[in-house]
C-alpha cells in the first residue's frame, strides 16, 4: 500500500539529511507504528507520504514515494487527499470552520462530492467515530479527544484507504486516549484501513501495533515487528523495560500478556519482607501554606474550599479528568489567576514570604513560580540568549544564571535559535530556566509532559527531584500516570473541585483502576510502582 | 434564514432612508430594524447596542453642529437667539446665532436618516452569521472568503491566547500595563498564529484545498481588467453627472465583472454540502428589500415602499408546523 | 519533523505573485479608488451626485466592487494555500487585537501589523491583508457599514505602500523608515474617510459643509476645520501608536515574519530521479545536483509541464 523506495530527504539550508536512504513498504490493512527519539525524522517520514514533503515544506527527495501506486513525485497532497487521509500533531490548529459538521464536510466539498453523497458519508462517519451528538458543537468547545476524534472524521469522509496519524494521543487524558486508539483500531479490523501512526508515548498503542518503524537519530529506519524492535533505552515503555530487567522474550506488549508471564517473578518478591518504604512525610513547616481556596468564574465553581499543604522538599502530583479544576486551582496558588476566596501563605528561606497574590508580581514570582500549560506564552523574545538575559534582569539574578540553568536543564541549546524553532523538551527547559533564575520557593507545573518523549520525561523528572532537594516543594498537574509514578512522593485527586484523594504516590496509584502505571497493574498485588523499583526488589531477593 | 436574504433587505432600508426626510418615514424604518435585531438576533452576534450609540452620535453630531456653526437662515420660529461671533481666525464661520425650530428639525432629521442606515446594516448583521455569509459566496471569490472565514474561526481563540499571554506576564513578574505590555503581550500571539498558519495551511493542503481538474481561463484576467476599465468610466460619468455616461458604463462593469469571475471559476470543482436554502421567507425579505431599492431609486413614493419593506419582517414569523393529520 | 527554520530568509518574499494583468488590476482600481475617495473635490456641482446625501453610499457600491473584482485577480493571479492561510491569521490577529487596544483614543495596533506584514510579505499580500483585515474586524466587532468599503481599500493601500518601499534599509533604518511611514500612512488614511464621508456625516446646512462647486481651497478649508473639530485627535493618536508599535516590537515583529515567509515559502520542491542519490545524502541540498524535476511551481494555479496527474 505504502512503499518507500530508498528515500533521501534533505531540509533545503540543513547540512545532514532527515531521512537517509529509507526503503520500506506497508501493506495494505496494517497499522504501523512509527518510533523514535524527538528530532529523527518520525514527522518528516509522514508527512512524505503524504506528500507534504517536499511539495509543501521545500527540500530535496530523492528516491520515490509510491501510495498505491501512485508517485508523490506526480501527486501534491492535494492529489491525494482521496486516498491519504492526515491528520497533524495538534488537530485543532488544522481547522478550517467552526462547527463539528462543517469541518467534517470540508473534505468532501474540496473533492466535489455529489450532495447525496455527501450526506451519506457525513452520517457513517459521525456514526462510526461517536460524534453523532457533537455535530452543532463548536470545535473550540471539544475536549481533546472530541478534537482528535473530529479531526480524524474531517479526514474520514474523503474516504481515504490510508490514514496518517501524528502523535494522535500524546495530548491526551488517558480516557480519551483509549476512545481514539478504539476509533482507529476499529477502522483498521473492520474496515480495512491502512494506518500509519507516530507516537511518543508507546505504552498504550504499541499492543495494537503490526509492524515498527523505528527512526534513528541519524534518519535510518528499520522495520520490524515490535516485539523485536523496542529496546529499553530511550523510547521504549516500561513494559519492554520490566520485560528486560525479568528477562522475558518475546517482550510482552499489553498488560495481559504481562500479567500471564509474572506469578514467577511475583512468587519471587512476594516472599520477600516490604522492600521499597516510602520516605517518612518531611518535617517541620510547609513551604506552601493553602486554606479554603475557592475559584468561580460567573456562575461556575472551578475549585471549592480547598486545602492543601506543599512540604518543602517533596514533589505532589495533581490528578483528576479534564476541567477538574486543576488548572484553576494552580494559578489561584501562584496568585495570578482568580481567586474568590481563601488564602495561601508561602515560606521561602525559612521566612513568612506572605500571600503571592497579594504581592507586586516580581516579588510573588520568588515565592511561587508557575510554568503554565502552553510554556511559549511566557516567551516572547526572538532569541534564546535574547530570552535568557531577559529572564536575568527581570530576576535580579547575575547575567548568565537563567543560560547557565538552561545548559543543565537541557544540554546545549544554541545561543541564536528563535525560542519556537526548539524542541518540546527544550521550550520547556527554557521556561524552566526564565521561572527558576528569580530562585522561588514553590514551583508550579501545569500538564508539563505534553510532547515530551522518554528521555525529556526523565531529564524533567530529575529537574523537579532536584529542586525539591534543594528545600523548594514542586506541584505538578498531569494525566501522565507513568511520569507521575516516576517524580510524585504524593498524589492529590482532584473531581469537580474538591480534594477527592490525598496521600502517598503508592496508595493512591496502586489502588486506582484509571491511574495505575502499567508496572503496578501488572505486579498487582504487590505495591510496586516503576521498574528502577522492581529492579531494587530484586537486588534484595538476590 | 439563508444569511444573504436579510442583506439585501437592508440594501432596500438604506436606499429608502437616503431618499426621504419625512419623520414618518424614518420612524418606520427604525422601527423596522429594531424589530429584526430584537426578534431575528441569531446566537452569538455582536450587540447591537454598538449600532445604536453610534446612530445616536450621528443625530447629535449634526445638531450640535447646526448650533455651532450652522448657517441660520431665518426661517420662521426662533427658539434660543445666542449671541453670535466671528471668529477672527476663521473668516466665514459664524458661531451659534439664533437656533430655530425648523433648522433643528432639518438636522435631526438629516441625522435621523444616516442613523437609519447604520441600523439596518447593523440588524443585517445581528441576524445573519457571517460565517454562513462566507460559505454561500460564489466560486471565484473561494480564496478570499476561505481566508475570511479562517480569520472569523480563529479570532475567538486569539482573544483567549492574547488573555493567557496577558496573565503568562505576571508569572514572570512583568508589568501587564503600558504600551510596552500592551505591544509585547500581541507577540507571542503572533509569534503563534504565523506557526499556526502554517499547519493550517498544512491540513487544508492534504484536504484537498483548491484542487483542481482543470486549469484557469486565460480570458478571466483580460475580462477583470477590462470590468475596472469600464468602472472607471462609469465612476467618471458620475463625477461629471451625465448619466448617459454612468449606467451603460458601470452597467459593462458589472457584466465583464461577472464574466470574469465565472471564467476564474472554470475548472474548479467543488460542491457544497447542504448549502442554505433560498425559499418563501428569503423570498419575502430579500424580495421586499429589492423592491425598496428599485423604488427608491426610481423615485417611488417613500411611505409605500416603507410598508413594503415593513412587509418584509414578515419572514421573521415563525414557519408554521406541518399540519396535523385529523383522522 | 519540520524544516529547519530561521534560516536567512529571503528579505522579502512574495506570498501573492503580481503578474503582469494583476498590476493592471491593482493600478486601475486605485485611480477608481483615488476618483472615489477624492470625489468631493473632483465632482461636477451640476451632477446629481453632488447634492445627494447619499452621494458616499453609491460610491461605495462602486468601490465594493472594485476590490472583488481586483480580488479576484489577484486570487487568480497566484495566491496558494499558504498566502491564504497566512491572510486569514494574520486578519484574525487584526481583529483580536481591536479589543486589546480599544479604550484609548484611536489606539489600533492594526495598522502595525498591516504595515510589518506588507513589508515582508510584498505587495500584493499587502493589498490583500488590508481589505481582509478590516472586512473580518468589522464582521467581528459588528463595524459594519457604508464606510467598510472606503476603509477597505485605504487599508489595502497601507498594506500595498508598505510592500513597495524601498528594499535596502536594514536594522534600525529600516525601523524608522517603516514607523515613519506607518504614521504618515494613517493619518492619510482618517484624512482621506474624512473627506469621503464629511459630506455625508455633516450634512449641508453648516458653514463648515461641503459647498457643490464652491473654490478648491475654500472646500478644503472646511475640511480641514471639520477635521480639527472631530477627529484629528483619533488620527493623530492613531499615527502615533503605530509609530510606536512599530519601534517597540518592529525587530521581533520582522523577524517572525521572515521565519514564517522562510518556512511558509517557498523554497523550492526538489525531485531527484536518481535512487542513490549519494551526493544528496551527504552533502548539502543548496548544490542542486542534475537531474532534477523542479516542482516549485506548486504555489501557482498554473500546473507545472510535466506529470499532470489528473485527466482533464
Amino acid at each position: 500500500m505504502i512503499r518507500l523506495d530508498h528515500v533521501t530527504v534533505t531540509y533545503s539550508g540543513a547540512t545532514s539529511p532527515a531521512l537517509r536512504d529509507v526503503d520500506v513498504s506497508v501493506a495494505e490493512g496494517e497499522l504501523c507504528l512509527v518510533v523514535g527519539p524527538t528530532g529523527a525524522g518520525k514527522s518528516t517520514l509522514l508527512r512524505a507520504v503524504s506528500g507534504l514533503v517536499p511539495h509543501f515544506s521545500g527540500g530535496t527527495l530523492a528516491g520515490r514515494v509510491l501510495v498505491d501506486g501512485r508517485d508523490t513525485r506526480e501527486h501534491r497532497p492535494r492529489d491525494l487527499a482521496d486516498l491519504v487521509g492526515v491528520v497533524l500533531q495538534d488537530p485543532a490548529r488544522g481547522f478550517v470552520t467552526e462547527t463539528v459538521e462543517d469541518e467534517l464536510a470540508y473534505a468532501m466539498e474540496q473533492l466535489g462530492l455529489p450532495p447525496a453523497a455527501m450526506r451519506v458519508r457525513m452520517e457513517e462517519v459521525l456514526d462510526l467515530l461517536g460524534l453523532a451528538g457533537l455535530r452543532d458543537a463548536s470545535l473550540r468547545d471539544l475536549s481533546g479527544g472530541e478534537q482528535q476524534r473530529a479531526a480524524i472524521g474531517a479526514v474520514l469522509t474523503a474516504h481515504p484507504r490510508v490514514l496518517v496519524l501524528d502523535e494522535p494521543t500524546s495530548a491526551l487524558d488517558p480516557p480519551a486516549a483509549d476512545d481514539v486508539l478504539a476509533a482507529l483500531t476499529r477502522l483498521v479490523h473492520d474496515h480495512g484501513m491502512t494506518v500509519l501512526l507516530a507516537e511518543h508515548r508507546l505504552e498504550r498503542v504499541v499492543q495494537y501495533a503490526d509492524r515498527v518503524l523505528a527512526v534513528a537519530p541519524d534518519g535510518t529506519v528499520r522495520e520490524g515487528r515490535a516485539a523485536d524492535l523496542l529496546e529499553p533505552g530511550a523510547s521504549a515503555p516500561p513494559l519492554v523495560e520490566l520485560a528486560q530487567v525479568a528477562g522475558w522474550r518475546p517482550v510482552p506488549l499489553s498488560v495481559r500478556d504481562a500479567r500471564r508471564r509474572v506469578t514467577a517473578l511475583r512468587g519471587r518478591l512476594a516472599a520477600l519482607p516490604p522492600t521499597v518504604t516510602d520516605a517518612p512525610p518531611a518535617g517541620g513547616a510547609p513551604a506552601l501554606t493553602a486554606r479554603g481556596m475557592h475559584v468561580r468564574y460567573r456562575r461556575a465553581h472551578a475549585v471549592r474550599g480547598v486545602d492543601l499543604d506543599l512540604d518543602a522538599g517533596t514533589v505532589t502530583a495533581l490528578m483528576g479528568r479534564n476541567g477538574a479544576g486543576k488548572s484553576s486551582l494552580l494559578w489561584a496558588l501562584a496568585g495570578a489567576g482568580p481567586r474568590s476566596a481563601g488564602s495561601v501563605a508561602v515560606r521561602r528561606e525559612g521566612r513568612d514570604g506572605g500571600d503571592p497574590a497579594a504581592l507586586v508580581p516580581a516579588r510573588a514570582r520568588e515565592l511561587v513560580a508557575l510554568v503554565p500549560q502552553d510554556p511559549m506564552d511566557l516567551v516572547y523574545l526572538s532569541s534564546v540568549a535574547d530570552e535568557c538575559a531577559a529572564g536575568d534582569r527581570q530576576a535580579g539574578a547575575p547575567p548568565g544564571t537563567c543560560a547557565a540553568l538552561l545548559a543543565r536543564l537541557a544540554g546545549p541549546v544554541p545561543d541564536d535559535a528563535h525560542p519556537r524553532d526548539l524542541s518540546e523538551g527544550q521550550r520547556l527547559a527554557l521556561v524552566l530556566a526564565v521561572q527558576l533564575a528569580a530562585r522561588p520557593s514553590v514551583l508550579l507545573l501545569d500538564e508539563p509532559t505534553r510532547g515530551l518523549d522518554y528521555a525529556a520525561k526523565r531529564a524533567l523528572a530529575a529537574i523537579l527531584a532536584g529542586h525539591a532537594a534543594g528545600g523548594g516543594a514542586v506541584l505538578l498537574s498531569s494525566h501522565d500516570v507513568e511520569f507521575v509514578a516516576q517524580c510524585a512522593e504524593r498524589v492529590v485527586v482532584l473531581a469537580d473541585g474538591e480534594v477527592v484523594t490525598d496521600g502517598s504516590a503508592r496508595d493512591v496509584l496502586v489502588a486506582s483502576p484509571t491511574f495505575a502505571p502499567q508496572v503496578a497493574k501488572v505486579m498487582h498485588p504487590l505495591p510496586l510502582l516503576t521498574v528502577d523499583e522492581v529492579r531494587a526488589a530484586l537486588a534484595v531477593a538476590g | 434564514m439563508h444569511p444573504a436574504a436579510w442583506w439585501v433587505w437592508a440594501a432596500g432600508v438604506v436606499a429608502l432612508a437616503g431618499r426621504t426626510t419625512s419623520p414618518a418615514v424614518l420612524g418606520l424604518l427604525v422601527a423596522a430594524t429594531l424589530v429584526l435585531a430584537g426578534l431575528g438576533r441569531r446566537p452569538g452576534a455582536p450587540p447591537f447596542s454598538g449600532y445604536l450609540v453610534l446612530g445616536l452620535g450621528i443625530v447629535v453630531v449634526r445638531v450640535v453642529f447646526y448650533v455651532l456653526v450652522g448657517l441660520k437662515v431665518p426661517d420662521g420660529q426662533v427658539l434660543v437667539d445666542l449671541p453670535s461671533w466671528q471668529p477672527p481666525w476663521a473668516p466665514g464661520v459664524e458661531l451659534l446665532g439664533p437656533v430655530t425650530a425648523a433648522g433643528l428639525a432639518r438636522a435631526a432629521l438629516g441625522g435621523l436618516a444616516l442613523a437609519v442606515m447604520v441600523l439596518a446594516v447593523g440588524a443585517a448583521a445581528t441576524a445573519s452569521s457571517p460565517s454562513r455569509l462566507l460559505r454561500s459566496v460564489p466560486p471565484a471569490l473561494h480564496h478570499l472568503a476561505t481566508a475570511a472565514a479562517i480569520a472569523v474561526a480563529v479570532a475567538p481563540s486569539l482573544v483567549r491566547a492574547t488573555g493567557a499571554a496577558r496573565r503568562a506576564r505576571r508569572l514572570r513578574g512583568l508589568p501587564d500595563r503600558g504600551p510596552r505590555a500592551l505591544a509585547e503581550t500581541a507577540l507571542p500571539v503572533l509569534a503563534d498564529a504565523l506557526d499556526r498558519a502554517v499547519d493550517l495551511a498544512a491540513s487544508m493542503d492534504v484536504r484537498g484545498y483548491a484542487r483542481r481538474s482543470g486549469r484557469a481561463d486565460p480570458r478571466a484576467l483580460p475580462a477583470l481588467v477590462a470590468a475596472l476599465l469600464a468602472s472607471a468610466v462609469g465612476l467618471y460619468g458620475l463625477l461629471t453627472g451625465d448619466p448617459a455616461y454612468a449606467v451603460p458604463a458601470l452597467a459593462a462593469a458589472v457584466g465583464l465583472g461577472t464574466a470574469g469571475g465565472l471564467l476564474a471559476a472554470r475548472g474548479a470543482r467543488r460542491t457544497r454540502y447542504r448549502p442554505d436554502p433560498w425559499r418563501g421567507r428569503e423570498w419575502l425579505a430579500a424580495g421586499a428589500g429589492a423592491i425598496g431599492l428599485v423604488g427608491a431609486v426610481a423615485g417611488g413614493p417613500p411611505v409605500v415602499l416603507a410598508a413594503v419593506v415593513l412587509a418584509g419582517l414578515g419572514a421573521l414569523v415563525p414557519a408554521p408546523l406541518p399540519a396535523e393529520v385529523s383522522a | 519533523m519540520t524544516a529547519p527554520a530561521g534560516r536567512s530568509g529571503p528579505g522579502r518574499a512574495a506570498a501573492v505573485r503580481l503578474g503582469r494583468w494583476s498590476v493592471v488590476a491593482l493600478v486601475l482600481a486605485s485611480a477608481v479608488g483615488l476618483a472615489a475617495f477624492g470625489w468631493p473635490l473632483l465632482v461636477n456641482p451640476e451632477a446629481g451626485l453632488a447634492h445627494a446625501t447619499d452621494a458616499p453610499l453609491v460610491l461605495g457600491v462602486v468601490v465594493a466592487g472594485v476590490l472583488l473584482v481586483v480580488h479576484l485577480a489577484l486570487a487568480d493571479g497566484g495566491m496558494d494555500v499558504k498566502a491564504v492561510a497566512l491572510l486569514g491569521l494574520l486578519a484574525a490577529v487584526g481583529a483580536a487585537l481591536r479589543p486589546l487596544s480599544a479604550g484609548a483614543a484611536g489606539v489600533e495596533l492594526v495598522f502595525t501589523v498591516l504595515v510589518l506584514g506588507g513589508r515582508v510579505l510584498g505587495p500584493g499580500f499587502g493589498f490583500a491583508l488590508g481589505a481582509t483585515t478590516l472586512a473580518t474586524s468589522a464582521l467581528l466587532t459588528g463595524g459594519v457599514g457604508p464606510w467598510l468599503p472606503f476603509q477597505m481599500l485605504g487599508a489595502a493601500w497601507v498594506g500595498l505602500g508598505a510592500g513597495l518601499l524601498p528594499r535596502r534599509p536594514r536594522g534600525s533604518a529600516e525601523l524608522v523608515m517603516l514607523a515613519g511611514y506607518g504614521a504618515l500612512a494613517s493619518l492619510a488614511f482618517g484624512l482621506a474617510m474624512n473627506l469621503s464621508f464629511w459630506p455625508f456625516t455633516l450634512g449641508s446646512d453648516t458653514a463648515l459643509s461641503f459647498v457643490p462647486g464652491a473654490p478648491l481651497g475654500d472646500n478644503l478649508r472646511r475640511l480641514a476645520a471639520f477635521t480639527v473639530a472631530t477627529s484629528l485627535g483619533w488620527d493623530v493618536g492613531r499615527a502615533v501608536t503605530t509609530a510606536v508599535g512599530v519601534a517597540l516590537v518592529g525587530a521581533p515583529v520582522l523577524r517572525l515574519l521572515r521565519r514564517t515567509a522562510a518556512r511558509a515559502a517557498f523554497v523550492p520542491a526538489v525531485f531527484v530521479t536518481d535512487r542513490t542519490a549519494e551526493h544528496v545524502a551527504d552533502g548539502s541540498a543548496d548544490r542542486v545536483p542534475e537531474r532534477v524535476v523542479d516542482r516549485s511551481a506548486d504555489r501557482s494555479t498554473e500546473r507545472p509541464a510535466t506529470g499532470e496527474p489528473l485527466p482533464r
